[in-house]
This record gives C-alpha cells, structure tokens and sequence, in this order.
C-alpha cells in the first residue's frame, strides 16, 4: 500500500487530505492521480525526496504532494 | 510622468509647518515608488541620528500602482531609521490611508520633528492640521480606531499606533483598521517618540492615469483570472494559515523558540481549526483574496488572525488552543505590537525560565503568564523591561550563552520559519534588508521543491530573484505579493499595468535594476549608519548551526556553518559586494548611485 498525502487546495481536488493506494506494479504517479490535477506549482515528495508526476510509485511509498505557498 | 500624484507632504512636528514638494522625475524613474521613495529619502535625509530622537524622520510611501482598480493595490510602506535594529527599516501595511494619500494629492508623507504634547495629523486633500491628541493618548488602537472614525468619519484612512508606541517599545507598529499592521522594525516607536497618535487621511481626488480605459479593462481581467484559479476558494477559506499545516508537514514550523520544525499539537491550531471557528474575513482594499481571518477569542472578542501571528503566538511559545493563541494576538493588536517580534520575545522568556537564568517560572504555553507578559512588554514594566528592546537586546543583557537562541538578525526577529533543515531560507534572512525578515525572498517553498539540503549556487541565485521580484518590484510599485505567490497569478501583468498608469514600457530587467538600485542604497544605509557593520552581520542564530532538531522527519538535521559561509561568499559576488558585504564603488556607480558611492568610498 502507497500512502498519499494532499496538502491546501490539491487535497478539495481529490477529495481527500490522505488516500492509500494499493499497487500491484510500479506505477507513475500520473496514473494515480485524477485527469484533471493540477500540474503546476505542485511540489512532491516521495519518502522525502522530491519526485514528479513520472515518478514510479510502489506499495510501501510515502507521498506527500503540496501547493507553493508563500507564507504571508 | 503620469500615476503620480507628484508631491511629497511633509509635516514638521516641532514649528506646526507642512509643505508639499514636487518628487522629480529622475526620482520616479530610478526608485519607483514605495520603499524605492523611503530608501532614497532616508539615505538623502536621515544620517547618524538617533531613531527617537526628533531628528529622525517616518515616511508613509505609495507606489504609482498604489490604490488603483487591479488586484490588491490597497498597500503602502512605512519606513524608518530603526530603534529596534538601528539600520534601515520598513514594512508594508494594506490600509485605506494608502488608498486615500493618493486621492488627497500626495505620494509619500514625511513626519519629522517632534510635537510638544501629544498629537494626530488630519489630512484633506491639500488641508493638514496637527490636532490635540490628548483625549487619543493612551487608548488602545481599537478604541482609538473607533474615535477617530466618530469624529471623521468612515471614509478616512486611519493610521495608528497604541499603549506600546506611545511608550517606544522598540518593536512596536504602526496599526490601521483593527487588526492591520505595518513596520515592524518599531516603526510605532518612531511615531510614539514624535508624540504623533495617528494619521487620518481624507483625499476625494483622482489621480490621471496614462490609459485609464486600458487601466480598468486589463485590471477587471486580473480580478477575473484571480478568481478563476483553481486554489481560490481554498485560499478564500483559509488564506495563509494553510501555511501551519504545510510547515509542520516539512518540519520547518517554528516550534519552542525554534527549538524544533514540528508542533505535537499543530493541529489544534491550523486552517481546518480557522475554517471551523471563523465569523468574518476582511483585509486590504481593492483585494479580491483578502487574508484576515476573524475568529472569536477565548473571551469571544473577535482577532485578525494569519499564519505569521499564529505560528509565533502558537507553537513558537507553546500555546495549543487557537481561541487562546487568538487571544494573545487581540491583545497584541491592541497594544499595537508586533506579533512576529512577540512570539519570539516569549519564547525567549520561556527559555530562559526552563533553563533556570531567570527567576520566574514561565512554562512553555503559559496561557495566563503570556497575557501578564504582553501587558508588562507593552508597559516596559517587570519581566517585560528585559525583552522590549527585542530579544538581540535582551541576550546581551541576560548573558549565559543566550544570544545563541536569541532568533533575530540584525536585531530583528526572525518569521515564522524553522530553517534548521532550509540553508537557502536560512541565507534569505540573513540577507533580509531589514533583518530577519521572510516578506522579502520566501525561498522556501522553492527549497523543498528542489534540492532541500543542498548548499547550491543556484540556490542563491533563486534567493536574489526572489528579492528582485519581491522586495524590489513589489514593495516599490507598492501591490501586494500575494496574488502572484498564493494563487499564480500572471507577474506578466505587472509591466502591463505600469504602462497604463505610468505611459511607460518597462520590463523585468527594468524592475531587477531598480530593486538592485533600492536593496545596494539601502545596504549601503546600513553601512552608513553603523561603521562596525558587515559580514557578521548576515548569520541566523547560532541555534541552527549548533542544535539539531530531535524531532520529525528532518531529525537530526543542523545548518553547516561552512557551506552557508560558502553560500554568503556567492550572495555577495552575485550582487557585487566585497566579501565583508559592502556594495564596491562599481556596484554603485552602475546603478547610479554615485551619492552613496561617494560618501561610502570616496
């Protein structure tokens, strides 16, 4: 099982702030994710290293996918 | 040039008189307008005085996109010799005064001297009357708000400062419409030392736009395309306290005096508790994305919340519950403090308590302790006495090792950002041009995306764009970030709004220089008005380079002295500056600083 993690509004885009996924091969994060996420300003994680929307995502991964903020 | 009003107000506090004087267009074409008008005013006419004394003088300074119809152009800098950091010192606040200087005739206003008893200026249009203050003096800016409003009326810009200005705590600010704040470097100090209680503003004017047709037309399209991004309503509900979250997921919330990146209780303090609790939104004029978030207290009053005056007054000092963290932010706005400087003066007190070099016993999320301190910091009475010059202040007088978790630099506290595990953040607020500040390269966000621990060059690059963008084209053209940062929104817009307003074609190049121009002046002011000043001066707190954090997914994790000394190194050769940080006589005279070039090096 993959944990995933959305963080501000990406989590209103799937619906979820945390969504596990089981995998029965590597599968690119693309893949996983809605058709209509939002590609830009996003940054990902995956067991603390960044990662794209190619990354190959497998069971026991950890992501956490976020906005750029500003911070006020 | 057409989008200027064209004048410059100034009051003399001590003889009563004021004038208006025309701002030169070689001016307006090399500095902008907002900081890039303070910093040139300051170096031009504010040199080796002491910032509460007479001598000193405050600027309230608007840019020619300065309360026109496109987004969230309701901002205006105040700027200062600092009483906190002694140096060069500023900070935005999103008022309708901005919005109604513009209307009255005026760019800019300067006050200097010092009145006699206690004072409020009234401003309509080319009127200026310094008014009894007396009956104002001592209220706190909530009650001093609604005073002014009764006698003036609603439609007035209104600028003031409360209890702990008048007293020149020396991170006290400058207050507008019950929650708003500007000039953290003790700007309300500035304003206390003069006896001037407030500003009142009333301008029913307009000010000609080269293109105003075009003006409306492109500004209506960046409302729209605001509106439209797909982050909008979440930001709407939220605003920047989504950042509490965030940050504690990336383990750089400031926790426990900066102690840690992670708060065990961040959740009963974040954006989903804000949502849940929230009664009311309100900010800046001509905003569409307005950030103030209002809450009801833990006594039901209602406080303007963000993620800067949470994040400090919260897991900084400890505090779990958001109504009580909204407590102590009220109080602090109605003391008219800092809350960024606040939050780090509390923590430091705490600290200090646990580690037994003061007598009093002060526990981390000392609810009732906390509000005691804030009265006592805003009175400069007790406890509060050794933290209300700030906490650089208060760790030499303390000793014992304390300056090495005193969180400032130059003297200024440092945001709401752990950098334990963020060297690129870590350099923007040692390169911060007021001290430790985040407004001015929030670097972060892009640090995490990329390379995180990495001590890079193009780290550094990144560092200066953003100070470009940021503290140079957006504190001069005087609009808010936000838009562009929170919700990417187009920065193409930008060049296309000053063509309608100003009739002239500038591109970002052009807007890279005059940031270069206003952040070399202003580094030279520095230099100027603090002989000892250099290289030393550009280091966070030696917390981060010898405490790593304990918790989280960054444990274990500390800044490495030598790679960060590598990164200043390149910080400097990218802005051309010797390696003691000191702008060279080319640097200068390029960006036709040839005033500044001449009295620095001859």
């Amino acid at each position: 099982m993959a944990e995933l993690k959305f963080l501000g509004y990406l989590a209103e885009v799937v619906g979820a702030r945390t969504k596990n996924v089981v995998l029965d091969k590597p599968t690119s994060l693309r893949k996983i994710l809605p058709a209509s996420f939002p590609e830009e300003n996003v940054i990902i994680l995956i067991d603390k290293k960044v990662g794209s929307f190619d990354s190959l995502i497998e069971n026991g991964n950890s992501i956490i996918i976020m906005p750029v903020l500003s911070g006020g | 040039m057409k989008g200027y009003a064209g004048k410059i107000l100034r009051v003399d506090l001590s003889n009563g008189r004021s004038s208006a004087e025309e701002i030169p267009d070689g001016m307006k074409r090399d500095f902008l307008g907002g900081r890039g008008f303070a910093a040139k005013l300051l170096w031009d006419e504010v040199k080796h005085v002491d910032p509460l004394s007479e001598k000193n003088k405050i600027i309230f300074s608007t840019g020619p996109l300065t309360g026109q119809s496109l987004p969230s152009s309701g901002k205006m800098v105040i700027a200062s010799k600092s009483p906190l950091t002694g140096g060069y010192g500023d900070g935005n606040i999103g008022t309708m005064a901005a919005v109604y200087l513009r209307k009255a005739g005026y760019d800019v206003m300067v006050a200097e001297g010092k009145s006699e008893k206690p004072c409020y200026l009234l401003i309509e249009d080319e009127k200026v009357k310094i008014m009894d203050g007396s009956e104002l003096w001592g209220k706190n800016t909530f009650e001093a708000q609604d005073l002014l409003e009764r006698k003036h009326g609603r439609n007035s810009g209104i600028l003031l400062i409360g209890p702990a200005g008048e007293n020149q705590i020396r991170f006290s600010v400058v207050m507008s419409q019950k929650g708003r704040a500007g000039g953290r470097p003790g700007l309300g100090a500035v304003m206390g030392s003069k006896n001037l209680k407030a500003l009142v503003i009333k301008g029913t004017g307009s000010i000609p736009n080269f293109d105003d047709e075009k003006l409306k037309e492109i500004g209506k399209k960046g409302y729209e395309e605001i509106k439209g991004k797909e982050s909008y309503d979440f930001w709407v509900r939220q605003g920047t306290m989504q950042v509490l979250d965030w940050c504690n997921e990336n383990t750089c919330l400031p926790a426990l005096n900066f102690r840690e990146g992670i708060f065990e209780y961040s959740k009963q303090l974040d954006g989903y508790v804000l949502e849940k609790t929230k009664i009311d939104r309100k900010g800046c004029p001509l905003c569409n994305m307005q950030c103030g978030n209002i809450v009801n207290d833990s006594s039901n009053r209602p406080s303007e919340l963000d993620y800067e005056n949470v994040g400090m007054l919260g897991p900084n000092i400890g505090m779990r519950s958001l109504p009580e963290v909204a407590l102590l932010n009220r109080m602090a706005d109605e003391w008219g403090l800092d809350t960024i400087s606040l939050g780090s003066t509390i923590g430091f007190l705490m600290e200090a308590s646990e580690k037994k070099l003061i007598p009093e016993k002060i526990g981390w999320g000392d609810f009732e302790r906390a509000q005691k301190l804030i009265i006592d910091i805003g009175k400069d009475e007790g406890l509060g006495k050794l933290v209300s010059r700030g906490v650089r202040t208060a760790s030499e007088t303390l000793g014992k090792g304390s300056h090495r978790w005193a969180m400032h630099v130059k003297g200024l506290e440092i945001s709401a950002y752990n950098c334990h595990a963020c060297p690129g953040m870590a350099l923007s607020f040692g390169t911060s041009p007021i001290g430790g500040s985040h407004k001015d390269a929030w670097v972060i966000s892009w640090e995490i995306s990329t390379d995180r621990l990495s001590y890079s060059k193009e780290k550094v690059e990144k560092l200066i764009e953003f100070q470009r963008i940021r503290g140079g084209f957006f504190e001069c053209a005087t609009v808010c970030r936000l838009p562009w940062v929170e919700v990417s929104f187009g920065l193409h817009w930008y060049p296309e709004y000053l063509e309608a307003v100003t009739g002239s074609r500038m591109n970002w190049e052009d807007f890279y220089k005059i940031g270069d121009r206003v952040y070399n002046l202003i580094r030279a002011y520095w230099k100027r008005e603090i002989p000892q000043f250099g290289r030393g001066w550009d280091y966070p707190p030696d917390r981060w380079f010898e405490e790593p954090l304990s918790q989280g997914k960054m444990e274990g994790v500390k800044l490495d002295r030598q790679r960060f000394d590598q990164m200043l190194s390149w910080y400097y050769e990218l802005r051309g500056w010797d390696q003691n940080g000191i702008p060279t006589k080319a640097t200068l005279d390029h960006l036709g600083l040839r005033e500044a070039s001449k009295e620095m090096i001859g």
